[in-house]
């Protein structure tokens, strides 16, 4: 039998078998082949199967040119998979949605906005009022750091403060999955590690579905609670690590927590392994 | 309080005319020909003209050609250049078109389209049209063919169609772009507006010049040429202005990033 909802804004989702963390994203035998300029089909994705629990921070890792990146946008829906399926709460992804809130290593912010308007465009665009949307992006704003910078347009601002516009004009639109696409990759180390930091913290608030592609294993394992180890040409998945480390997360303690050197350790030496991999005829 | 270097800097199109106009006094003075007034006679011809009924109904009427061919260029290429910038089917229709027509000097075809639709104002309107056009489409191809692919996907995720993010996203994402193209277009219109009017001589500021030219009043000549170069630097000047307004968000100026994470 059907239940329909009494009002047509409340959504009746049925609820999760107990004990059972409910998949957010399944991404099913995924495969992707490009088209080069020469006449050779390149193979960046070869059957990917990966589920993404309700509230998981989970990494994907690999060297450059593993696919990693394509892979997040698949489930972005901005590319489509050659092969296979990727699905958002049950449903195949089909195009973008504001469901999938995506944030990227180029920041791709409106330069003709400023701080303020870059954050309201999502919730504006989905009709909410202006004054009520004014609000919640300054609260946004102030979240991530910028209170004062409303009114700057992106070219004034840092790498570090136009990732943190970015990261609060994705957030601003309540994307039940965060996309976010080797996002710190830009950024010189001081800067990457407060917004590691700062990151964290807003997400510890809600517990937001996150996928977060990197090459960094610190970075991965710092921020995740899985991580997906990669292997390059063609892109296979080589290993789902769980990182056991418990949270709140502290930079400071857990650099000097044995588990969590022993996860950078362990996941060096299969990115190594990998490496050699190729090497071989 | 202005400082002297920012007076100087301020006035310097004003003493770059003086100069110029100074220069040609001289020469005129030196060379003491009819043919070539002196830059005084010249300037104490204009108000005759700017007096006069006649010239005054002609030179808005060339204004109004101008401004006719100009603004319905302007609303045909930005969106085709926009397209072709977008769509490769599109480009790859309508680029060697592009590259054909671009170098034909626009007022080469005033011949032809005088023999279709006349000497009237439909024709040197079409070919203001026709000047204007290409630089506009070009300009508006170029930006909104280097617009970020992931600005573009950041408006798809928040719920942008494809329209939407053609008229939201492509078009003020290229408008600096755009607005060079428009910049040269306006120029553009000017010199195919006074050519037009030269070839098809009927009315217009064009042919006041020539006219004056045909009687040997060259006093009148220098002045229609000074009325027409003053016309030509307020518009630019006018249309700097407003591109300066509708694209700080790009100017450089403030280009010294907030070193702050």
């Amino acid at each position: 039998m059907k239940v329909l909802p009494s009002r047509p804004d409340v959504q009746v989702d049925p609820a999760p078998a107990r004990g059972q963390a409910t998949a957010m994203i399944e991404i099913d035998g995924v495969s992707q082949v490009f088209q080069t300029s020469g006449r050779q089909n390149h193979l960046a994705l070869s059957d990917i199967s990966l589920t993404i629990e309700d509230g998981a921070f989970v990494s994907i890792l690999g060297p450059s040119g593993c696919g990693k990146s394509t892979l997040l946008y698949i489930v972005g829906g901005f590319v489509n998979p050659t092969e296979g399926v990727a699905k958002m709460k049950g449903k195949a992804i089909t195009g973008p949605g504001p469901d999938r809130g995506p944030v990227f290593q180029e920041f791709a912010l409106f330069p003709w906005k400023s701080v303020l308007g870059n954050v309201m465009y999502g919730p504006r665009q989905q009709g909410v009022k202006p004054a009520q949307a004014e609000a919640q992006s300054r609260q946004l704003i102030e979240m991530v750091g910028l209170k004062g910078f409303e009114h700057f347009y992106p070219k004034e601002l840092s790498g570090g403060m136009k990732q943190r516009v970015a990261l609060a004009r994705t957030l601003a639109y309540h994307p039940a999955v965060l996309l976010m696409d080797e996002p710190f990759g830009a950024l010189d180390a001081h800067t990457r590690t407060r917004l590691q930091n700062d990151l964290l913290n807003i997400w510890e608030r809600d517990r937001k579905t996150v996928l977060f592609v990197t090459h960094s294993v610190d970075e991965a394992v710092f921020l995740s609670d899985k991580v997906v180890v990669m292997t390059r040409s063609p892109g296979r998945i080589k290993q789902v690590v769980d990182i056991d480390l418990p949270r709140p997360r502290r930079r400071a303690e857990l650099l000097l927590d044995p588990r969590y050197q022993k996860y950078v350790v362990d996941i060096e030496r299969m990115i190594d392994d990998t490496s050699e991999d190729e090497l071989r005829p | 309080m202005i400082s002297p270097r920012a007076l100087i800097s301020r006035s310097a199109p004003l003493l770059a005319c003086l100069g110029l106009l100074g220069i040609w006094q001289v020469a005129a003075l030196i060379l003491n020909t009819d043919s070539f007034p002196t830059a005084i006679e010249a300037i104490r011809a204009i108000p005759s003209i700017l007096g006069d009924k006649e010239s005054l109904i002609n030179i808005l009427a060339s204004l109004r050609r101008m401004a006719i061919g100009f603004s319905a260029a302007v609303v045909v290429s930005i969106p085709l250049g926009l397209m072709m910038g977008r769509s490769r089917v599109v480009a790859s229709f309508f680029n060697p078109l592009l590259m054909v027509t671009y170098p034909v000097p626009k007022a080469a075809l005033m011949p032809i389209i005088m023999l279709w639709l006349g000497v009237g104002d439909i024709a040197k309107m079409l070919v203001i049209f026709l000047g204007v056009s290409l630089p506009v489409i070009y300009h508006s191809f170029q930006g909104a063919k280097a617009v970020e692919e992931k600005m573009l996907w950041s408006g798809a995720a928040m719920g942008l169609s494809a329209v939407q993010r053609m008229i939201r996203i492509v078009l003020p994402a290229a408008l600096p772009e755009i607005l060079t193209g428009c910049r040269t277009g306006l120029v553009l219109a000017l010199i195919t507006m006074v050519t037009s009017e030269m070839i098809a001589r009927q009315s217009g500021a064009g042919n006041i010049l020539f006219n004056a030219l045909d009687m040997g009043q060259y006093d009148t000549v220098y002045a229609m040429i000074i009325i027409v170069g003053a016309m030509g630097i307020g518009l630019d000047a006018a249309f700097e202005k407003l591109r300066g307004r509708l694209v700080k968000w790009s100017e450089p100026g403030f280009d010294i990033p907030l070193s702050f994470a």
